[in-house]
């Protein structure tokens, strides 16, 4: 670590902390350190002030009440490993979602939160808070604000978060009991970023979709909520195919190419260009379906009903 | 390390199966960056932004305004700067780098007019050359007045391919070709063998430039006192950098220490001495003060030499039984921009061309290109994985061609047990083999008909994702060239009866602290425990050689055999002397000297005296010398399964088995790690690693190893290192060297497992790194068997045309990610 000369101050509160950043525009907020260590240490970012929100008692909260999930800005990756750390499908999609991110010494430091406010494209919680319809609270001298994760995401490494703003926690709706979830990542190695990777909810009534969301990471210069693909399994059944692969005239298998030519916009990257990523996204897009569908039978116990 | 353990369950280990693990493992090495030098200044280079550009101002001045910095300098500063007063008269202006003769890896006319600064002057020709040198009194304040330095290059058109070097439309030196070295050995083939050939395969090859990414990047601490000099640097050859650093300082030899601690790791890429070193020892010197510079990852991604670089055209001709008729192969390898460490490393490919095969006629050809990039140098395995895999990859293909078993049609091409000692057409003598034994236990080993069963099952199945079987058999060179066969070593008996063994060699972390000491204590027939090795430090053996060629065991291990029976010979001499009786009449065992006749004969019944005892009674004993080795050629037979997801290109190694044959092995335990982590380096050749390049010619690495992906603990298919011992009759041990067996064997036959699984028609689309967008393109061409006429076959042949591959080269560059289009046309080449 040789970073640049900074400052360091330690709030005890968010109102503390909120001043801190509002003493200029070099200020940083340190929560786990995942990005913004390895950035100082490469110099690429140097900030004037480090905000090290670390001791700051209630920004450490999970709590899952009313229907909702809401997730403070210290609570690390890794209390999510374990399903039932969340209620219902959505600690399974969290859980599922979670192992991707960096690997267990970094998920005991680095935190949900922290993942939106960086905003990596390639970042599994920003898409999954798109998907989600996550709802982000953010204090700033103003008082607090909420932003919908619709209106968040700016670009990549950008969002509509004023610079000295905190983000004190981020609110998930719980999933219905009913919901089937998948998460299926592409990467090159078990240690880089996802090449793609896809979030996806299936509910279903009768045996036939009503509701899909699906986000999609890495597929363009921010996370991306695939609405065209989602719009073209409403009303398909829900079945999963029999075998591995997903038949082309599958749903799932339209769905995908619905992801990955009218969702996605994919940026070219060594190793994988347009045309792979494309590819990659129709492919991942039809097998985190199947997944999702199958996690759903598995819930129900019957293909057709189940629905409350 | 145990107090941090806060009640975790301790863990007790019984056997440390290595002496260096406790150290190592619990936090006790010393490394370079571990030495507490007081007053010690660090080092840090202002480096350039650009590959190829004209360096038009350089300011440094900002520099020396950051507190804690002290001193910053250009090449032209340097030159400015008052000469020493301690120093030799000679230190005057930065010297240049100097190039490597050893192993013919350099020549005189290569270098000549192409100069290589420590500091650029006035060209900068790769990516990340050192402009500035910054001292401060901590890494900190030297990063922070680094990052004051302003300079201004005008950038010029960067050629980073060999085939974009080849044709000098961009020359790194001005009036001199790219072209640094040309080199041919066999002769050439007549036209007339491949046109009546039955079958001739022909293909291409990329060998991709690799980092040879140890874990320690370099190293170095430069202490001055008086007018001697110690330098403290992570290193393959201590000696070498001695000798170097002293002429370069216009010094003594005497007067310079060079001393190698803990270091972790080095392939090859630790064992020159590099320009970083050279500012460094120059300002310790003329500053008087100690200088170390450590280098850091994303800087040693930049600038640490590279391995491999090769585009490669091979042909290979058969007849209708499968029996090899000729083999020809092209090299154009990109040896970075400067000639010094690698001009001639592409030789080591050429002159292992034969391979295992009896093959009657065998040419290789070699240009050496210039190019900028940062310079090539040996990296494990240095020239024989390119010829390794060149060779295999052909014979899967030609196996394919004559609907032949490609164990078979191995079998049948070796160089049978009985021709050994056997003249390769590429100049090499082979020392000794079995190759056929070595793929027999790996094919056994593998369940080879058990996985053909499953190919042929799944290949019925459509919802079977495709299987491959991929075999690679090779031969290697250990050891080193004739000039560099020799080592020195010396083992010295103490009056507590312990003994120190002394060597030329260096570890990086090949357990030489393990396995010498019980080679010596072996000969002598003493305890091991007694024995202690002192190696890496030109104080303590004041000549030597060094670790690298795989030499340490073969060359280095067979010289502490010889001084240890030295030592046997010195103590008889000495109990004769003593006890006033012929040599002949004193014995040797377990440590001990006494009359052969046990307490007859004429000197009047000495008794039995150990080596203790014989020193205090005649002085010190300290034997040894310079012992001469000859060259190896191991070998051994890979097998690799790996199943493909052709919807997304990713390849999964299911079983990969080394049968590697080592000749004698000195410690089983060392050789079977050794043969694991160089099989574990192949499969980041064949999958993970490369380099990608921007237009501008600039490595596209600001991420680090997320940029170049090595292979994790995660992407270690199961692995089975099996062996096959056939001594060598020239070496004195027997032992061959064992450090490179697998990126040698091991890349191929992942290669031609995928190959296999996709049955694809033209394997020249396969190239490394197999990333899955290529094995994707790879899976939706035309497969073997579609493609029916001999004539468009034979346009696997046009895929390779100069302007064709000259795109497979720039796979690499940004443009080429950039146009979706191109690299799925290069996929269509085939059809």
């Amino acid at each position: 670590m040789k970073p640049a000369a900074f400052d360091y101050v330690v709030p005890r509160t968010v109102r503390e902390a909120v001043g801190a950043l509002g003493t200029g525009p070099g200020a940083r907020i340190l929560a786990g350190g995942q990005s913004l260590i390895l950035e100082m240490r490469l110099q690429r970012v140097r900030p004037d002030l480090v905000v090290d929100i670390n001791h700051v008692a209630e920004l450490g909260h999970l709590s899952a009440d009313d229907g909702t999930l809401r997730v403070g800005a210290l609570v690390r990756h890794a209390a999510f490993e374990r399903e039932g750390a969340v209620p219902g499908p959505l600690g399974t999609l969290f859980s599922r979602a979670v192992v991707n991110v960096a690997h267990p010494p970094i998920r005991s430091r680095g935190t949900l939160v922290g993942s939106l406010a960086w905003a990596h494209p390639a970042a599994e919680w920003c898409a999954l808070a798109l998907a989600l319809d996550a709802a982000i609270e953010v204090h700033g001298p103003g008082g607090p604000r909420e932003i919908a994760a619709r209106d968040y995401f700016l670009g990549p490494f950008l969002t509509s978060r004023a610079q000295d703003e905190l983000i004190a926690a981020v609110r998930f709706p719980l999933l219905a009991d009913d919901t089937g979830v998948g998460f299926v990542e592409h990467r090159r190695t078990h240690f880089c970023f996802a090449q793609v990777a896809v979030a996806a909810t299936l509910t279903a009534s009768d045996g036939v979709i009503t509701e899909a969301r699906i986000g999609l990471v890495n597929c363009a210069d921010r996370p991306v909520r695939a609405h065209a693909a989602e719009r073209a399994l409403i009303g398909a059944e829900i079945t999963p195919p029999a075998g591995h692969r997903v038949p082309g005239d599958h749903p799932f298998a339209r769905a995908g190419r619905a992801a990955a030519e009218r969702d996605a916009a994919p940026l070219p990257e060594p190793y994988a260009d347009v045309e792979y990523r494309r590819q990659a996204v129709a492919v991942l897009v039809g097998r985190t379906l199947c997944e999702a569908a199958r996690d759903r039978l598995s819930r129900t116990g019957t293909s057709g009903g189940g629905h409350r | 390390m145990h107090g941090d353990m806060h009640g975790a369950e301790v863990l007790v280990v019984e056997q440390w199966s290595r002496r260096e693990d406790e150290r190592l493992l619990t936090g006790e090495g010393r490394y370079v960056a571990d030495m507490d030098v007081p007053g010690c200044l660090d080092a840090v280079f202002v480096r350039s932004d650009v590959a190829h550009g004209t360096l038009r101002e350089v300011d440094c001045s900002a520099a020396y305004e950051v507190p804690g910095v002290v001193g910053a300098w250009s090449a032209a500063d340097l030159s400015e700067m008052p000469p020493c007063a301690q120093s030799a008269a000679t230190l005057q202006d930065l010297p240049p780098v100097p190039y490597v003769l050893l192993a013919q890896l350099s020549t005189e006319e290569a270098v000549a007019g192409r100069e290589w600064p420590v500091l650029v002057r006035d060209r900068v020709r790769y990516p990340g050359e050192a402009l500035v040198v910054v001292l401060g009194e901590d890494r900190y304040r030297a990063e922070d007045g680094a990052a004051k330095v302003t300079f201004r290059i005008d950038p010029l058109p960067a050629v980073v391919t060999p085939s974009t070097a080849a044709d000098d439309s961009v020359r790194l030196f001005d009036g001199l070709s790219n072209v640094a070295l040309r080199g041919e050995t066999g002769e050439p083939i007549e036209e007339s063998v491949w046109r009546e050939a039955a079958v001739v395969v022909e293909a291409r090859y990329r060998q991709q430039l690799l980092m040879p990414t140890p874990m320690e990047c370099r190293t170095i601490l430069a202490v001055p006192e008086g007018d001697a000099l110690t330098v403290w640097s992570g290193h393959q050859a201590p000696h070498r950098l001695r000798r170097e650093l002293a002429t370069l300082l216009g010094g003594l030899v005497e007067r310079v220490r060079v001393v190698v601690p803990d270091t972790g790791g080095a392939f090859g890429s630790k064992s020159a001495t590099f320009p970083e070193f050279i500012a460094v020892a120059f300002l310790a010197v003329k500053l008087g003060r100690p200088v170390r510079w450590i280098e850091d990852r994303l800087e040693s991604m930049t600038v640490a030499s590279r391995g491999r670089g090769q585009d490669q055209r091979v042909r290979l001709a058969a007849d209708a039984d499968g029996r090899l008729l000729a083999y020809e192969l092209n090299i154009d390898a990109d040896i970075g921009a400067y000639p010094h460490l690698g001009v001639g490393l592409p030789m080591q490919t050429a002159w292992m061309a034969t391979g295992p095969y009896a093959t009657p006629r065998v040419h290789a050809t070699v240009r050496s290109m210039v190019t900028n990039t940062m310079v090539t140098y040996p990296y494990r395995g240095a020239g024989r994985p390119e010829a390794a895999i060149a060779l295999e990859r052909s014979m899967d293909t030609l196996a394919r061609e004559l609907g032949m078993d490609p164990a078979e049609l191995r079998r049948r091409n070796f160089i049978p047990p009985e021709d050994f000692p056997y003249e390769t057409p590429t100049g090499r003598r082979y020392d000794s083999g079995n190759y056929a034994a070595a793929l027999d236990l790996a094919l056994e080993t593998l369940d080879y008909d058990g996985w053909r069963a499953e190919r042929a099952r799944r290949r019925t199945d459509p919802d079977a994702l495709p299987l491959g079987i991929g075999l690679s058999c090779y031969v290697e060179r250990s050891g080193g060239e004739p000039g560099g066969l020799h080592e020195f070593a010396s083992v010295e008996a103490h009056e507590d009866g312990t003994l120190t063994a002394r060597c030329g060699t260096a570890s990086s972390g090949q357990s030489h602290e393990t396995v010498f000491p019980a080679l010596v204590a072996e000969t002598l027939g003493v305890d091991g425990t007694l024995v202690r090795l002192v190696e890496g430090d030109t104080g303590e053996q004041p000549e030597g050689v060094g670790s690298f060629a795989s030499r340490s065991a073969q060359v280095g291990g067979a010289a502490l055999r010889e001084a240890a029976t030295l030592l046997v010979e010195e103590a008889r001499a000495r109990a004769a002397a003593l006890w006033e009786v012929p040599e002949a009449e004193v014995a040797w065992s377990g440590g001990t000297v006494h009359p052969v006749h046990g307490g007859h004969g004429g000197h009047g019944g000495a008794a039995a005296m150990d080596l203790a005892e014989l020193v205090k009674t005649t002085g010190p004993m300290r034997v040894g010398g310079r012992f001469e080795s000859g060259m190896a050629f191991p070998f051994g037979a890979h097998a690799a399964v790996a199943e493909v997801d052709p919807e997304l290109g990713t390849v999964r190694v299911l079983r990969l088995v080394a049968v590697d044959d080592c000749g004698v092995v000195l410690d089983p335990a060392m050789v079977h790690g050794q043969a694991f982590g160089s099989a574990v380096q192949g499969i980041g050749q064949a999958l993970y690693e490369g380099i990608p390049f921007g237009e501008n010619g600039v490595p596209l690495l600001a991420e680090g190893l997320l940029d170049y992906l090595l292979p994790t603990f995660a992407e270690i298919p199961p692995i089975e290192i099996r062996d096959t011992r056939t001594p060598s009759p020239s070496t004195p041990l027997g032992a061959k060297g064992a450090g490179e067996s697998g990126c040698i064997g091991t890349p191929a036959a992942i290669v031609n497992a995928v190959a296999d699984a996709l049955r694809v028609a033209d394997p020249c689309l396969l190239q490394m790194p197999l990333t899955p967008d290529v094995v994707w393109r790879a899976a939706r061409a035309p497969k073997f068997g579609e493609v029916g006429q001999a004539g468009e076959f034979g346009k696997t042949g046009e895929f390779g045309e100069a302007g064709e591959f000259g795109k497979a080269g720039e796979f690499g560059k940004a443009g080429k990610f950039g146009e979706a289009g191109e690299a799925g046309e290069a996929g269509e080449g085939g059809r």
